[in-house]
């Protein structure tokens, strides 16, 4: 089956949702949510908890019906075809749904078998990604037994098993250790190169940063933002020049050392003060002039262009998982 | 991670395999699931502890300690009990189900079937039969210990085979009732504390281990008219060929016992399905 070399077309839509809406009782979880996943792309979903990122992927995947709207994988309607878009789509949830009681290698096997294989296909397939993916040291142990980045690993084995054209990912990076994430993000990222479309929830901007080439920004249920990364930088503005100072009374100099010339943004709590740099370095010399003329002292100055964290806040409202402690804090100097 | 791309393994090299008729794929669905299930009982025995220790201290505990004080007209107390407990088991069988798909709706691993292209009638229709398969390893070693210790069954060939089907319409009848419960319940140790909660006094009140017509007014009310009391009266009439006095579906226990199971069925099943096609 020549699916990997399909996807590589890159005009075809793979996934399209069109007002994609999906209440529990009274709770709107999804709301009118549209979305063009071209082949061989990366997307990712970006949102903080309860946003409805699961929810969308469920939808998708034929979990979950929506309340009204419609979305098509592979031209497959996720309803009424739903048979059809489970033959296309795999979907690794939150949390790595495999058979404790049984080991690494037995579940890929029952994986490769419901998906219609016979044994000795089946065994193959198996032993293929056993390679692929570094299973062979611990595929005879009890899933339940095996650290928590080597059941990813069997995880996103077992969603390969029965070859998606669309491999959806939800965070996929949950609860990992810094290491098995980024044999994860590696994994990925081979796949991808592979030809696969994948389509990724996150709450972590670097993991979207680091792998997707759209991003989807939702909060509430609604999606606020959409585009590359550079594209939802941009949308918040140039770069700018942060200072950090090395405690409250520096902050205070370099602001007073400042305000009279910049128009300022100061972060109390991560004792920095951004100053607008639309001239590059010649803003750069200005804010160290300034700051030599009264000796401040710095803990770190750099010129740096906007982060996905600094377009989160701007678009949500609030900052992402990481740095949610520093929400309101930002403040405006005249 | 360590092979280069251009060694791998793709699985989109293997040909997708032939999509036979929707009857053969879901009688080796269906298989292939029931495998899965047994495949894990050696690694986890303690799971099946509630159909194998659990009956074997009831046996023991009721006929032993309580045995000694209880007597029942006309017959030995091995040959009342055993009825009795054959008839709790069956009801126990709510829980052991219930337990076991909060269990396995909680890890995620019932998603992952349901996301795969496989019928949806398979995943649960292997959930049933497994669980029906483990309540057969239960009653079997209730009566082999019965047996063992004195139960003395009086049953025809024609009898055996009345019992045999009895026992498996009410296995099928409280396996789909567990199923569906561990479906809303969703918590496997809610379950377990509202199944102990609802099935322990009601199987207490059946006339298990003492007669229905010795209890004051309120218990042998209740008594009268629980469906256990069916259960239990029924099996009792076709192991022993006793006759229990009391209310109409006391005395006409066996057709009692099928309308409960039949009501039943028709109750669990098409919620239990329903809520499994459509569980958001």
């Amino acid at each position: 089956m020549a699916m990997t070399n399909d996807a590589i077309n890159s005009d075809e839509l793979v996934v399209v949702a069109t007002g994609l809406t999906k209440h529990f009782a009274d709770f709107v979880a999804v709301d009118n949510f549209n979305l063009e996943v071209k082949a061989g792309t990366v997307v990712s979903l970006l949102g903080p908890n309860g946003a409805g990122k699961t929810t969308i992927v469920r939808m998708l995947a034929t979990l979950s019906e929506p309340t009204s709207g419609s979305a098509t994988v592979c031209g497959y309607d996720v309803v009424r075809d739903a048979d059809a878009v489970r033959g296309v789509v795999s979907l690794t949830g939150q949390f790595a749904a495999l058979e404790d009681n049984l080991t690494a290698e037995e579940n890929l096997l029952l994986m490769a078998r419901l998906r219609g294989y016979s044994k000795r296909t089946a065994t193959r397939i198996v032993e293929g990604l056993i390679d692929r993916f570094d299973i062979g040291e611990f595929r005879d142990k009890l899933v339940k037994s095996v650290s928590g980045g080597q059941r990813r690993r069997v995880d996103l084995a077992a969603s390969l098993v029965v070859q998606p054209k669309v491999l959806m990912l939800d965070e996929p990076t949950t609860g990992l250790d810094p290491r098995s994430r980024q044999v994860v993000w590696s994994t990925i990222r081979e796949l991808v190169q592979g030809g696969v479309t994948l389509f990724l929830t996150t709450q972590y901007l670097e993991e979207a940063d680091a792998l997707a080439d759209h991003i989807v920004l939702i909060d509430h249920g609604r999606a606020v933002a959409a585009g590359t990364p550079n594209e939802l930088k941009s949308q918040i503005g140039d770069q700018r020049v942060d200072i950090v100072g090395i405690d409250a009374n520096g902050v205070g100099l370099i602001v007073e050392a400042l305000s009279s010339n910049f128009q300022l943004v100061i972060d109390h709590n991560r004792r920095t003060v951004s100053v607008p740099a639309p001239h590059d370095l010649a803003d750069l010399v200005a804010v160290t002039g300034a700051l030599a003329r009264v000796s401040a002292h710095v803990d770190e100055i750099a010129l740096r262009r906007p982060t996905l964290d600094d377009a989160f806040l701007a678009l949500t409202g609030q900052a992402s998982e990481p740095y949610q402690q520093d929400q309101s804090i930002a403040e405006v100097t005249p | 991670m360590t092979m280069t791309l251009a060694s791998m393994t793709r699985p989109g090299d293997e040909p997708l395999p032939k999509r036979p008729a929707s009857m053969q794929r879901f009688f080796r669905e269906t298989w292939l699931l029931i495998v899965r299930g047994l495949q894990t009982i050696p690694r986890v025995p303690q799971r099946l502890s509630d159909v194998t220790i659990q009956p074997l201290v009831f046996t023991l505990l009721f006929l032993y300690v309580f045995g000694s004080a209880i007597h029942i007209k006309g017959m030995s107390y091995q040959n009342y009990l055993l009825p009795g407990l054959l008839g709790q088991s069956l009801a126990f069988g709510v829980i052991g189900a219930g337990v076991a798909t909060a269990t396995d709706f909680n890890t995620g691993v019932i998603d992952r079937f349901r996301s795969l292209p496989v019928t949806r009638l398979s995943v649960i229709s292997s959930q049933v039969i497994g669980q029906i398969l483990e309540q057969i390893l239960g009653i079997v070693i209730v009566a082999g210990m019965g047996l063992a210790l004195g139960w003395r069954p009086h049953m025809s060939p024609f009898g055996f085979g009345e019992f045999l089907l009895l026992m498996l319409l009410g296995l099928s009848a409280f396996t789909w009732f567990g199923v569906l419960l561990g479906m809303i319940v969703k918590s496997s140790d809610a379950m377990q504390g509202i199944g102990f909660a609802i099935v322990f006094p009601l199987s207490f009140l059946a006339g298990t281990f003492v007669p229905i017509a010795g209890m004051k007014l309120v218990p042998r009310t209740i008594g009268d008219w629980d469906p256990l009391s069916a259960l239990v009266a029924s099996v009792r009439h076709v192991t022993q060929g006793t006759n229990t006095s009391g209310s109409w579906q006391l005395t006409h226990p066996v057709v009692s016992m099928i309308f409960w199971c039949v009501l039943i069925i028709a109750v669990c099943v098409p919620l239990a399905l329903r809520r499994f096609m459509n569980a958001n």
